[in-house]
C-alpha cells in the first residue's frame, strides 16, 4: 500500500487547486454451489485510480486502470477539462471545501491475511459442505444453494489540501438458500452473513451449519404457512428488519444530497421524528459488536468516517454529507463520501447505520403484546422521498396473547418511517449488525451494514384481503 | 485497442491458457470509453470521463472450469490470470456439461454502431444534459430532479476460443436518466424516473426530452394523494410496472438454470397454458438499432427470436450452452448467454416483446368499475414461488367514476396466477428502457389493502 501512497503523493506533488486522487484495489472471490454442482469459481480484479478536480466551481472526474504517473497525470488533465466544461452550466458554484481535520496514514482493518491467506480448497470445501447439509435437511427440501463471497480491498486517498491515508480490508459473505417442494408449491429460505474483519467475525452470531439448519427449516416450514390479514398492525421488528428500516426508510432521507432534492427530512433538524426512545446513528466504526459490514476507517474523500447522530431521543439532529455539502449546509463532513470502485465518484453513503438499544426485555415485549406479529428476516426493501417504506418478511410470526403463534407467508410491511418511529413503544436491551450481507444501490453499490435491538410499533401489513 | 488488436489479444491469451495445460479456453474482452454529464440536486454537478479494458477467461482444464476477470492487461497479470483459473480448475470437480460452443454461421446486425457519437465530447454530453434539466424546469418547478446522467459509450467487443470462435463487434451506446419527485409544499409525491437509450445519436436528445417530460408528468402524479380503499379485484399494470415489476420474476422462471435447479414453478409446463390467452411473448436479439440487440451471445452464439409464450402457451426456456447440455434430448443454445466479459456466461433475456392487446388504454377500465392503476410497484416477488406483495406507487384509485391519487396502498397475490388473471392488453405500448416492449396489462383477482 505504501507504493500506492507514494505514486499518488508524486502524481499530486505539482498540482494546482483542489486534487483528489484515490487508488483503489478490489480483489474478489466468489464460490456458488448449488443442488449439489458447483455452479461457479470466480475471481476478479478490478483496480485504478479516480481522479477529482475542483476548478472555477466545478467538479471533472476521470479514471484509469494504468497505475502509473503518466497516465494518472493524464486523468488530472482530463478531470480539469471536465470540470471547467461544467463549472459555467452550474446553477451553484461549488464553495470551498470546508477545513477539516484530513486523515494521515495508515489504517489497515483486522482479518486480512487471515482471510485471504485460507486456502481455496478450504473456501470451496466449506462451501459444498453447507450446500449438501441443506438438501441433508429433510425429504421436502428440493433445492439447495451456498455462496462464498470475499473481497479485499486497498485504497490510498491523497489530496492537496492534506489527506494522505491508505488502508486494506477485507469483507467475506456466505449466502444460503433452501428451496422445500410440496404437491407442487415451492418455498424458500435465505440466511446470509456478512462482515468486515476475520473468520471470527463471520461466525460471531452462529457457524455456518446454524445459518444453514435455519434456512431448510424456514422453507420447510412456509410450505404450510397461510397469507396473514392485510391491515394495520402491531409488530416486534427483530435486528435485521430494524437495520432495513432505519437505513431504507430513515437513512436515505437524510443524505444531504437527497435532503437538497426535496425529501421528507428536509427542514426538519431540530424537530421530533420520533418517539423519545429512539437514538439513530450512522458510523464508520462497528459500535457495539464487531465486524460490521459496512465499516470503512475513513471515507474516499479522506475524511476520518467517524460516528454521526441522525436523530437523538426523537429529535432529528444530522444530516450525512460529504464535504460539498456541508460546505452548502455550513456544518462539518460527516466521512459519508463513498464510491464502488476506482472509477465511481464519490457519492453520500450510509456506513453502518442503526438504533441504539434501550432498557426493554425481549421476553418482556412479547409477553406485553396481545394481538401482533414477530418480524425477522428481511427480503428485500425500499423506501421513498416521502419516507414511505416497503420490506418483504421471510419470517412473519403471530403474537397472540403474548405468545408467538404460527408461521404467515408473503408478508410485506409498509409505512410513513417518521410516522413509524414516533409509535415505538418498546426497545430492547440487546443489539446485532444484520445486514452485512447487503448492498445499498444509488446508481452504484455501496457495502453497507445495519442493525440495533427488538423494537415494537405499527405498521402497515399486506396480505389477503 | 482497436477491433483487430482486440480479437488478437483474445487469441492470444487463448493459446496461451492451451500452452500452460488448458484443454479448452475462451477469451472475452471488452474496450469502453465514456463520457457522463451527471445532475445532481436540480443542477449539473460532475462531468466525467473513463476508458477502460476488461477481459475474462474461461478454461477448462479435465471437464472442471475456472474463470477470471480483470481490468488489468500487462503481461505479469495475465500470467497470473492463468495460473489462477487453472488453479481453480485442478480445485473444482469435473463437470460433463462443461464447454465451449462451436464457431457457428452470423448475421450483423445494422445500426448498432454510429460514427458520430464516437465523436461527442464531454461539451456534448454538459449540453444535452442541462437541456434535459431545463426541460424539466419548464415542465413545472415543483418537480425536483435528485440525480441524473446524459452518457455516450463507444465499446468494442471480442471473444475468442480454442474452438475457433473469433467474433468482434462494435457497438454505441447514448443513456440518459432522470430520478426525482415532486414537492409541493409539504406535500411531497413519491418518487419516480424515467430514460432513454439509443445505439445512435440522431434521435436520442428528442427522445431524451420525452423521457423528460414522462418523468415529469409521472412525479406530479404522486401529489395530493390520500388513502385507498381495501379490496381483491381489478388492477391495471402501467408498462413500466409491468417491465420492472412482472416480466423480470417471468423471465427469471424461464431460464434453464431456474428449471433445472427446481426453482421454476414453471418447470415442465412447455405445451401447457400458463397465462391467459391474449398473452404473447417474445424475445428478440437480432432487432435492427436496439441497444439489446447483439449479432452473438456472450460465449458467442448466433442470437435469434425466440417465442417463449405464444397465446398462452408456454413455448420454451432460454438456454445458454451449458444449459442446453444439461438439458440433454438434444437441446441446443438459444444464444442467451448473458453478461459482460467480466463475468462468467449467465443467462437471460435480450428484447422482450410483449404483444399489445386490443384495447385502448382509457376503455381498459369500464366507467363506474372499480380498479387500481399501478404506475410504479415497489415490493418484492419471490422468483421460487412467485408470491408478490408491495406498495403502489404514484398509483390511482378509479372507483364511482372518479379518480384519485393513492398512497399507503400494498398490494398482494401470485404472479402466475396473475398472468392467469391477465383479462386485458392494451393496444399501446411503450418501450422501457430500450428493452421491453409492453402494453398496460389489467389483471383481477389482485388483493389490495389501504392503510
Amino acid at each position: 500500500m505504501s507504493d500506492a501512497l507514494d505514486l499518488l503523493k508524486l502524481a499530486i506533488h505539482d498540482c494546482d487547486g483542489f486534487v483528489e486522487l484515490r487508488y483503489h484495489s478490489k480483489l474478489s472471490r466468489n464460490i456458488a454451489v448449488e443442488k449439489g454442482k458447483l455452479e461457479k469459481t470466480v475471481a476478479r480484479r478490478r483496480l485504478g485510480v479516480g481522479v477529482r478536480v475542483l476548478e472555477k466551481g466545478g467538479w471533472g472526474f476521470a479514471s484509469t486502470g494504468n497505475i502509473d504517473r503518466s497516465s494518472i497525470s493524464q486523468a488530472i488533465q482530463q478531470a480539469r477539462k471536465a470540470a471547467l466544461v461544467s463549472a459555467p452550466l452550474r446553477s451553484e458554484r461549488a464553495s470551498a471545501l470546508p477545513k477539516v481535520k484530513l486523515a494521515k496514514g495508515d489504517f489497515s482493518q483486522p482479518g486480512v491475511d487471515e482471510v485471504v491467506g485460507r486456502p481455496l480448497e478450504e473456501k470451496l470445501g466449506m462451501t459444498r459442505l453447507l450446500e449438501e447439509r441443506i438438501r441433508a435437511a429433510g425429504s421436502s427440501i428440493s433445492s439447495a444453494s451456498c455462496a462464498y463471497t470475499e473481497s479485499l480491498e486497498e485504497k490510498a486517498i491523497v489530496t492537496t489540501d492534506g489527506a494522505a491515508a491508505s488502508f486494506r480490508l477485507v469483507r467475506p459473505e456466505i449466502r444460503l438458500q433452501a428451496v422445500a417442494e410440496k404437491d407442487g408449491v415451492l418455498s424458500s429460505g435465505y440466511e446470509s452473513v456478512g462482515v468486515t474483519g476475520g473468520w471470527d467475525c463471520l461466525f460471531l452470531n452462529g457457524s455456518g451449519e446454524f445459518f444453514a439448519d435455519k434456512a431448510a427449516r424456514t422453507a420447510t416450514d412456509l410450505l404450510g404457512a397461510r397469507r396473514p390479514q392485510g391491515g394495520r398492525a402491531t409488530v416486534i421488528m427483530s435486528p435485521s428488519i430494524v437495520g432495513l428500516l432505519v437505513h431504507e426508510a430513515i437513512g436515505h432521507t437524510v443524505e444531504a444530497d437527497f435532503v437538497q432534492a426535496g425529501s421528507v427530512a428536509a427542514g426538519k433538524l431540530g424537530q421530533r421524528v420520533g418517539s423519545d426512545l429512539v437514538n439513530l446513528c450512522d458510523s464508520g466504526a462497528s459500535e457495539f459488536a464487531p465486524g460490521a459490514g459496512g465499516t470503512i476507517p475513513v471515507d474516499d474523500e479522506g475524511v476520518v468516517a467517524a460516528k454521526t447522530t441522525i436523530i437523538r431521543n426523537g429529535i432529528l439532529a444530522s444530516y450525512l454529507h460529504n464535504r460539498e455539502s456541508a460546505a452548502r449546509f455550513g456544518v462539518q463532513p460527516t466521512g459519508n463520501a463513498r464510491a464502488w470502485e476506482y472509477a465511481d465518484q464519490p457519492l453520500i453513503r450510509m456506513r453502518n447505520t442503526y438504533l441504539e438499544p434501550g432498557t426493554s426485555k425481549l421476553a418482556d415485549m412479547i409477553e406485553s403484546t396481545a394481538d401482533g406479529y414477530m418480524l425477522d428476516g428481511p427480503r428485500n426493501g425500499q423506501a421513498d422521498a416521502t419516507g414511505e417504506f416497503m420490506f418483504g418478511v421471510q419470517e412473519a410470526r403471530v403474537i397472540r396473547n403474548g405468545k408467538i403463534g404460527e408461521l404467515v407467508k408473503g408478508v410485506t410491511i409498509s409505512g410513513i418511517a417518521f410516522e413509524v418511529l414516533s409509535t415505538v413503544d418498546a426497545i430492547s436491551d440487546s443489539f446485532q449488525w444484520d445486514l452485512g450481507s447487503g448492498y445499498c444501490g444509488k446508481g452504484q453499490p455501496a457495502k453497507v451494514d445495519a442493525g440495533g435491538p427488538y423494537i415494537r410499533c405499527r405498521v402497515l401489513l399486506g396480505g389477503q384481503q | 485497442m482497436d477491433a483487430a488488436a482486440l480479437l488478437s489479444f483474445c487469441q492470444e491469451l487463448v493459446g496461451r491458457a492451451v500452452d500452460a495445460g488448458a484443454d479448452e479456453a475462451e477469451v472475452a474482452v471488452c474496450a469502453e470509453r465514456q463520457i457522463e454529464s451527471t445532475l445532481e440536486g436540480d443542477a449539473i454537478h460532475t462531468v466525467q470521463s473513463h476508458d477502460e479494458t476488461v477481459f475474462g477467461l474461461r478454461l477448462l482444464r479435465d471437464g472442471a472450469q475456472g474463470f477470471v476477470t480483470a481490468n488489468d492487461i500487462d503481461q505479469r497479470t495475465l500470467g497470473e490470470s492463468v495460473g489462477e483459473a487453472l488453479d481453480q480448475a485442478r480445485l473444482n470437480p469435473p463437470d460433463s456439461f462443461n464447454g465451449l460452443p462451436e464457431p457457428s454461421e452470423y448475421r450483423g446486425i445494422e445500426g448498432l454502431y454510429d460514427e458520430e457519437m464516437s465523436r461527442i465530447g464531454v461539451d456534448d454530453s454538459t449540453r444535452i444534459a442541462s437541456t434535459l434539466l431545463e426541460r424539466v424546469h419548464q415542465h413545472d418547478r415543483r418537480v425536483r430532479v435528485d440525480s441524473g446522467s446524459v452518457s455516450f459509450s463507444v465499446m468494442t467487443s471480442a471473444i475468442a476460443s480454442s474452438k475457433g470462435v473469433a467474433l468482434v463487434e462494435d457497438r454505441t451506446n447514448a443513456q440518459g436518466y432522470l430520478f426525482g419527485m415532486a414537492v409541493d409544499g409539504d406535500d411531497i409525491a413519491s418518487f419516480d424516473y424515467d430514460g432513454e437509450s439509443s445505439c445512435t445519436i440522431s434521435d436520442f436528445e428528442a427522445k431524451l426530452l420525452e423521457a423528460a417530460d414522462r418523468f415529469s408528468e409521472k412525479c406530479l402524479m404522486g401529489l395530493a394523494a390520500s388513502g385507498g380503499e381495501s379490496f381483491c379485484g381489478t388492477v391495471l399494470l402501467s408498462p413500466d410496472a409491468v417491465a420492472e415489476f412482472l416480466l423480470p420474476s417471468l423471465t427469471t422462471a424461464l431460464c434453464a438454470d431456474a428449471v433445472r435447479k427446481g426453482q421454476s414453478p414453471l418447470a415442465g409446463k412447455v405445451g401447457e397454458a400458463i397465462a391467459a390467452p391474449q398473452f404473447t411473448l417474445v424475445d428478440d436479439a437480432t432487432l435492427p438499432g436496439q441497444v439489446a440487440s447483439s449479432a452473438f451471445d456472450r460465449e458467442g452464439v448466433p442470437t435469434r427470436r425466440f417465442v417463449l409464450v405464444k397465446d398462452g402457451i408456454l413455448q420454451g426456456y432460454l438456454y445458454n450452452h451449458y444449459e442446453a447440455r444439461a438439458a440433454g434430448g438434444g437441446v441446443q443454445s438459444t444464444g442467451h448467454a448473458s453478461g459482460g466479459a467480466g463475468s462468467p456466461p449467465g443467462i437471460g433475456p435480450t428484447f422482450l416483446d410483449l404483444a399489445a392487446g386490443e384495447q385502448a388504454n382509457e376503455d381498459l377500465v369500464c366507467a363506474g368499475e372499480r380498479a387500481v392503476v399501478v404506475n410504479r410497484f415497489s415490493g418484492s416477488t419471490n422468483p421460487v414461488n412467485g408470491d408478490f406483495s408491495g406498495v403502489v406507487k404514484n398509483g390511482f384509485l378509479l372507483s364511482g367514476g372518479e379518480r384519485r391519487a393513492i398512497k399507503e396502498v400494498l398490494i398482494a397475490g401470485n404472479l402466475f396466477d396473475a398472468l392467469r388473471g391477465v383479462s386485458a392488453g392494451s393496444r399501446e405500448r411503450r418501450l422501457i428502457g430500450g428493452t421491453r416492449l409492453v402494453p398496460t396489462l389489467r389483471i383481477e383477482g389482485v388483493s389490495v389493502t389501504a392503510g
